[in-house]
């Protein structure tokens, strides 16, 4: 009988019963203090063993298991590359393919350049013949793809050797939203700040960079876990058609880049994928609610 | 690999993760276990059929490796001991007294049998109906309805008897 209660209230409890079930047990409750106990009780240890596991749903998911999923086999040299970040200058034996990135400074310098002739960039692309229209072949798309990546890579690794020296154009003190509406103003399209200090990080300022071509936002994230490092998301426009969260790798950056409505995103970062996984849903979640 | 099933399976990771955490009681032998199940999943994505749910399935396949692999195991320790040891590897420094009410129900969870177990991380912490849980395991509904009685009661005994109700409810008022 008393097996047969608790069958009762548990059903009860997880919303396995019928209204007429229901009206009988809800009767039973309103009569019996034992029974209310009980189900207090049952309802307070279901809690908790939800509290003992849920932990687990915000942890960075490992790299090994994006890679299972996507069917790719994570070679130990790219599990070797997926490292805290390391502040500092890179050991004498750093890969020769790094000078990749070098030139970008004098990109960087460029930028208020181009920018200012960003108006002057928008008409001429309009004279050739297809560079911006819905569809390209795909071998140039993911040239173009390719280069942007680069660049928003490139940008990251510049802001992470610098440290905190880095130049910031327009940094977060006050209030982080007019630092984006100086930004957005030398940009086609404005730029909103997700919030991500649930994530552990804290807006540190944006800067203007060149991505592709093109004028972009480079907002500035940073934290004190040094397993972390600083983070950024590069915010542009894009004309290419809708493309969802996909993965990328620069030597030691990750980045998730995605297109939508107009735009191209880019997180950057040298923390693990699964982390960035979690913060790039965030991202595309914020941006695009309100 | 369609992108889509591809991107399905791993917006189930989190999940598939927790489910594994439970099952095992150790965060590397969940995630191997998950890693497992993802390989399954794609050597076998014809199977899927579309309209039905992907979590039910890729849980069925989780749960379905973990149950070879308890069977394979010839002599298993005590359940309270494999617990405490693995969970006992895998966490940190443990910090705070919530964090020890947490474990301490953890490994109550752990020391449940397995049938017990799983229907407990499907229904309880993971929200699938009677209905669901039962397809994911391959058991009639009023099966997984007394095991999960069964999980229920024997770990609200097991809680009391430990203080972790009390403490963890003292933990989280004081948070």
């Amino acid at each position: 009988m008393q097996k047969r209660s608790d069958d009762c209230l548990i059903a009860y409890l997880d919303g396995e019963v019928d209204a007429s079930e229901r009206r009988e047990i809800e009767g039973w409750l309103d009569t019996d203090p034992a029974a209310r106990d009980k189900l207090a009780a049952l309802a307070e240890s279901a809690a908790l063993v939800r509290s003992a596991f849920d932990e687990v749903v915000h942890e960075p998911v490992p790299d090994r298991l994006i890679a299972a999923a996507r069917g790719e086999k994570l070679s130990a040299e790219r599990r070797a590359n997926i490292l805290p970040f390391k502040r500092g200058r890179s050991p004498a034996g750093a890969p020769a393919g790094r000078s990749w990135w070098l030139g970008l400074p004098l990109a960087a310098s460029l930028c208020g350049l181009l920018l200012g002739g960003s108006v002057a960039y928008l008409s001429v692309a309009k004279l050739l013949p297809g560079a911006l229209e819905g569809k390209q072949p795909a071998v140039e798309m993911a040239a173009a793809d390719n280069l942007w990546l680069d660049n928003a890579a490139g940008y990251f690794k510049l802001l992470a050797s610098a440290g905190d020296g880095a130049l910031i154009d327009v940094p977060a003190t006050g209030d982080p939203r007019e630092a984006l509406q100086k930004i957005s103003q030398s940009l086609p399209q404005e730029v909103r700040l997700p919030d991500l200090k649930p994530w552990g990080l804290s807006f540190r300022g944006a800067r203007l960079v060149v991505a592709d071509g093109r004028p972009a936002a480079q907002l500035v994230y940073t934290t004190d876990n040094k397993a972390i490092g600083p983070l950024t998301l590069i915010i542009g426009s894009s004309k290419e058609q809708d493309i969802p969260p996909t993965l990328a790798r620069r030597q030691d950056v990750n980045l998730l880049y995605w297109r939508h409505q107009g735009r191209a995103y880019a997180l950057v970062g040298q923390t693990d994928v699964g982390y960035l996984w979690g913060i790039a849903n965030d991202v595309a979640w914020q941006l695009d609610a309100i | 690999m369609s992108i889509r099933f591809g991107d399905q399976l791993i917006a189930v990771l989190p999940r598939l993760r927790r489910f594994a955490r439970g099952l095992t009681g150790s965060a590397v032998e969940a995630d191997d276990l998950v890693q497992a199940a993802c390989e399954r999943a794609l050597a076998r994505q014809h199977q899927f059929q579309e309209g039905t749910r992907f979590d039910s399935w890729m849980f069925r396949i989780v749960q379905t490796i973990w149950i070879d692999q308890v069977r394979s195991r010839d002599v298993r320790k005590e359940g309270g001991e494999v617990a405490e040891e693995r969970l006992g590897s895998d966490e940190p420094v443990r910090r705070v007294e919530a964090r020890l009410a947490l474990d301490e129900v953890r490994r109550a969870v752990h020391r449940l049998p397995p049938d017990q177990r799983t229907a407990l991380l499907l229904v309880t912490v993971d929200g699938l109906s009677y209905k669901e849980a039962a397809e994911v395991v391959r058991v009639p509904v009023g099966t997984i309805m007394s095991r999960l009685a069964r999980a229920r009661i024997a770990l609200q005994h097991q809680l009391e008897a430990g203080g972790g109700m009390r403490r963890s409810i003292d933990n989280a008022e004081a948070q």
